[in-house]
């Protein structure tokens, strides 16, 4: 098990002198580590992730409030709850997309391995490099299969030559499981392709630049059964060599892909536990309410 | 943690669910009248009764195919979730105890026409003298147990499990009873083992009992009290 | 929980399908009523565009056929050359009208009296002695010989040619004179008037004579013109647009400055005018009349224009793009360059070649800085005195001689023919480009 090293209480809006660092509480203390508000383990065995007390504003809103969470290395996390319950905000915080949103403003920490990712010294750039993202709605870019998985990999300068980038390609959509489907179609547009097939180039594309960790906003939503089965497999095989976050709408994904399962109301963590624990048995009425779908 | 008494956002579900509980309750009340019957049948001798037991059994056994199939289209269906699925569950594995219930209380009525249907002497008073309160032990339990199932009460479950013990020490002391006659006066020992059969039936009727207050308990609890000591379901029981 | 309110507040039901019928009657009659207020809209504003296309085809169709007259011209060596040296500069300086006035009045003896002679010379046009020498320069060795050569009738006999003068009119009312006619009429009839296409429409500045004016001048001024417009506007409108756009970050300086560029818009082109002549003349000294201050105060007025429309097609590349990107680690600038720009391309120059149609139909501005006068010749650069097609017609319009009107309608049909090339040109843009994601 490793022992992580994890502050606490550290503002992160840019005001943090990094010299004047809180001394790194003990692993015991962070295994105490106890939410006024959230109903289980916050804590994993071996973390990739760790997030403390993070808050996020829309402008006025409220929009995530003191959300604690370690996200375990290779496995993966689900995130469910209604919408607008803040569980794709606090993935965007994961990688940073939120800072896209000028009326945005995030207190808390987040520590990537040992890096605070709203250190000032974390290029936004190399952080999603690092943590990867697959989108609601396939989202490939209007160029051809092989320039979309090539372009991460190309700004990120890390191949030299054509032969290598050929190779990595390859086995980036190898890996996706598209190969076989579009080997011989290399350089048609990526948005030629089905649904189901474009979300797995948008994995193969994400995957390309090796990232740590993967998330993935709503992957399947716009997909068929099939496709979404495929998508299923996919992510369980990822799992090997990649931490991944999943939101989903869809109880039974999440039922199905997911090691341990987060539920989310109005902007609270209310409960996170073993995946199998919280669809069988829920400890807070919130998430029995809403998994059994008694909402409202 | 608590069992959510909100409706469904989708109303048929709760509407299917009722169904499924009624439907176990009143499996579990035509349960409880067979064994009523049949320790009432041996009691007063009455062989009519004992017959209707045995034949009202089929209706038992029909309504746990019924049940069953409502099942099953169910967890098809709604993929039930949570305190959704420990209901389900727990209702499905009570209907299949409560069938051998059934089974135990007509095996009772076959004892009671064995014993009652032949030319020879019915047997002492005595030889019977524990199958009356060991019949009350069991029919309270079994009406403890469908009780606790209806009002979803974890106390009461816990009440019918310990119930089980003193059943159980019932038996035990009545079995060495019999044991005692059969060596004092070996021409008893044809009717001592009818008498050793119903005491039997009623001390299974018992652990079944025991076993549908144990799904209640995870239903109720979501922890499974099954295999551990009256100790331990206990305090997981009434843990808040 | 409220679903029994809902079911009390169902009104009771009546027979829905009796009153649906009611009032069917009366909808279909309002919507053909509505189809028919469309279609006499539509009729209308298409009948007035017929009108217009006719009228301004119907007038400008017989300027692009020019008369000429064949007239079998001597090239007395005596008048070119009398010394025989061939030098080049003694033949260009030569007197070919004398050729001219000798082949005619071999044609037509019997005229006598200067008057007379006069009016019979004026039948042709005063640029037919350049056309001689043209020829003599080319080949020296015409000299001697007599050739049938086709010079340029004069205005009036061009357009009498192509009736657009009208013989019952009392003589003192029409340009021309009865004996002019009875000449014209001879040279018919010998079959030495012939219409040729008018090239020089195409290739002559513009002049007071009718038969030799051309667009030509117009036209490079209006290229120059618009050269310097879209290589001013359109890297600065994309650049302006991609900025407010993306990166601009959003407050009270930047709402300002959006409410600023749409007002921009709206302004009357000859405020730009009026500006360039106080700024670009008066303040920078650059020389009037030229192409370059002229594209300067159209770029001014296409700015806006670029700038709304780049920021419309900006906008309209759906943020999932942005969003790949960004999620792919691409730093903003590498989204705006890689991603955003290449899809908002093709609706940038869209926008950009309608607002370019726009600044090449535009006179009042150019007007303030002095592009509206009279110039003869092609301008060779961007500071040369220059005019533009529109202000060219303007001018035209104002001059009384027949010639002109139609040569006017000329000139607008070739203009409307250069905006539907730039609008087909941009749907040509849109249509190719156009990516579906």
């Amino acid at each position: 098990m490793n022992t992580t090293t994890i502050e606490t209480k550290t503002a992160l809006d840019g005001a943090v002198n990094p010299d004047v660092r809180e001394a790194p509480l003990s692993s015991a203390q962070i295994t105490d580590y106890d939410h006024r508000q959230t109903v289980g383990r916050i804590t994993a065995d071996n973390p990739k992730m760790a997030c403390r007390e993070v808050n996020v504003y829309y402008s006025e809103k409220h929009a995530l409030r003191q959300v604690s969470l370690d996200i375990g290395a290779n496995e993966v996390i689900a995130f469910i709850g209604p919408s607008g319950c803040g569980k794709s905000t606090f993935l965007r915080c994961l990688n940073r997309m939120n800072d896209t949103i000028v009326s945005c403003r995030i207190t808390g920490h987040i520590q990537l391995d040992q890096d605070n990712i709203y250190d000032k010294s974390i290029d936004v750039v190399q952080l999603r490099a690092r943590v990867g993202m697959v989108f609601q709605k396939p989202n490939p870019f209007p160029k051809s299969i092989y320039e979309n998985v090539a372009y991460g990999p190309r700004i990120h300068g890390m191949i030299n030559g054509k032969a290598e980038l050929d190779e990595l390609v390859y086995a980036s959509l190898e890996r996706a499981g598209l190969i076989k489907e579009v080997e011989k179609r290399m350089d048609e547009p990526g948005t030629s392709l089905s649904g189901g097939q474009q979300q797995r180039l948008c994995i193969a594309r994400a995957i390309a630049v090796n990232p740590e960790v993967i998330l993935m906003d709503e992957p399947c939503s716009a997909l068929d059964p099939i496709a979404t089965a495929k998508i299923e497999e996919l992510i369980d095989e990822l799992r090997e060599n990649y931490t991944i976050v999943i939101v989903t709408h869809s109880m039974q994904q999440a039922a199905r892909v997911s090691q341990r399962t987060a539920y989310f109301h109005l902007g609270d963590l209310i409960e996170v536990g073993e995946t199998d624990q919280i669809f069988t048995n829920p400890r807070h009425k919130l998430t029995e309410d809403y998994i059994t779908g008694r909402f409202g | 943690m608590p069992i959510s008494h909100d409706a469904h956002t989708v109303k048929q579900f709760d509407a299917q669910l009722a169904n499924l509980r009624n439907l176990v309750l009143e499996m579990g009340g035509l349960v409880e009248d067979q064994i009523k019957n049949a320790v009432k049948s041996l009691d007063d001798e009455d062989l009519t009764l004992a017959r209707e037991v045995i034949a009202r059994d089929q209706i038992i056994n029909g309504l746990q195919v019924k049940i069953d199939e409502d099942t099953i289209t169910l967890i098809a269906t709604r993929q039930p979730v949570g305190s959704d699925l420990r209901l389900i569950m727990s209702l499905s594995k009570a209907v299949t105890d409560l069938e051998r219930i059934g089974d135990e209380a007509e095996k009772i009525a076959r004892m009671t026409i064995k014993t009652y249907d032949v030319v020879s002497s019915p047997p002492s008073a005595k030889l019977l003298r524990d199958v009356t309160p060991m019949a009350k032990l069991a029919t309270d339990m079994l009406h403890g147990c469908l009780d606790a199932l209806a009002r979803v009460d974890v106390e009461m479950a816990v009440n019918v499990a310990r119930g089980d013990d003193n059943l159980d020490q019932e038996f035990q002391s009545a079995l060495r009873r019999l044991i005692t006659y059969m060596m004092e006066d070996p021409r008893t020992i044809g009717h001592a083992i009818s008498v050793l059969f119903i005491i039997k039936a009623l001390e299974r009727i018992g652990d079944h009992a025991k076993n549908i207050a144990e799904y209640i308990i995870y239903l109720v609890k979501g922890k499974d009290v099954r295999h551990v000591s009256m100790d331990t379901l206990e305090k997981d029981a009434l843990a808040e | 929980m409220n679903k029994s309110d809902d079911s009390a507040a169902t009104p009771p039901r009546r027979d829905i399908k009796a009153l649906v019928n009611a009032g069917l009657k009366r909808r279909h009659a309002a919507e053909r009523r509505f189809r028919w207020y469309g279609l006499t809209a539509i009729s209308l504003g298409l009948a007035f565009v017929v009108l217009m296309f006719a009228n301004i085809i119907g007038k400008g169709y017989p300027a692009f056929w020019q008369t000429y007259i064949e007239l079998p011209i001597t090239f007395d060596a005596a008048v070119i050359d009398p010394a025989g040296t061939r030098d080049p500069e003694t033949l260009a300086n030569a007197d070919y009208a004398a050729l001219i006035r000798a082949s005619l009045r071999g044609l037509f003896p019997q005229v006598e009296g200067r008057r007379d002679l006069r009016a019979l010379y004026g039948l042709i046009s005063s640029n037919a002695p350049h056309r001689l020498r043209g020829e003599i320069l080319a080949d020296p060795a015409l000299i001697g010989t007599t050739q049938v050569i086709q010079v340029l009738a004069s205005a009036e006999v061009d357009t009498l040619v192509k009736g657009n003068i009208n013989r019952a009119l009392d003589e003192s009312l029409r340009p021309i004179s009865d004996q002019e006619i009875a000449w014209i009429d001879q040279l018919t009839a010998d079959g030495r008037l012939t219409k040729r296409f008018n090239t020089i429409l195409f290739s002559n500045g513009d002049s007071r004579e009718p038969e030799q004016a051309g667009i030509r001048g117009a036209l490079m001024g209006s290229f120059y013109t618009l050269l310097i417009t879209f290589l001013l506007s359109f890297p600065i409108g994309v650049a302006s647009a991609v900025y407010l756009e993306e990166f601009a970050p959003k407050n009270r300086w930047t709402d300002l400055i959006e409410v600023n560029i749409n007002n921009l818009a709206a302004v009357p082109s000859i405020v730009f005018g009026l500006l360039g002549l106080a700024v670009f003349i008066n303040f920078f000294g650059l020389p009037r009349s030229a192409p370059l201050v002229g594209g300067l105060v159209l770029s001014l007025m296409t700015l806006p224009v670029i700038i709304i429309a780049g920021r419309a097609a900006l906008t309209s590349v759906p943020p999932s793009i942005r969003e790949a990107a960004l999620g792919m680690g691409a730093s903003k600038l590498q989204m705006v360059s890689h991603h955003v720009l290449p899809l908002a391309m093709p609706g940038m120059l869209t926008g950009s070649i309608i607002g370019m149609a726009r600044a090449l139909g535009e006179s009042a501005p150019l007007l303030m800085i002095g592009m509206v006068a009279f110039i003869v010749d092609v301008p060779r650069g961007f500071t040369d005195p220059a005019t533009v097609l529109p202000v060219q017609i303007y001018l035209w319009a104002d001059l009384p001689e027949r010639a002109f009107v139609e040569r006017t309608s000329a000139a607008i049909m070739v203009l409307l023919g250069f905006m539907i090339l730039m609008n087909g040109l941009a749907i040509v843009l849109r249509k190719r480009f156009e990516r579906r994601w």
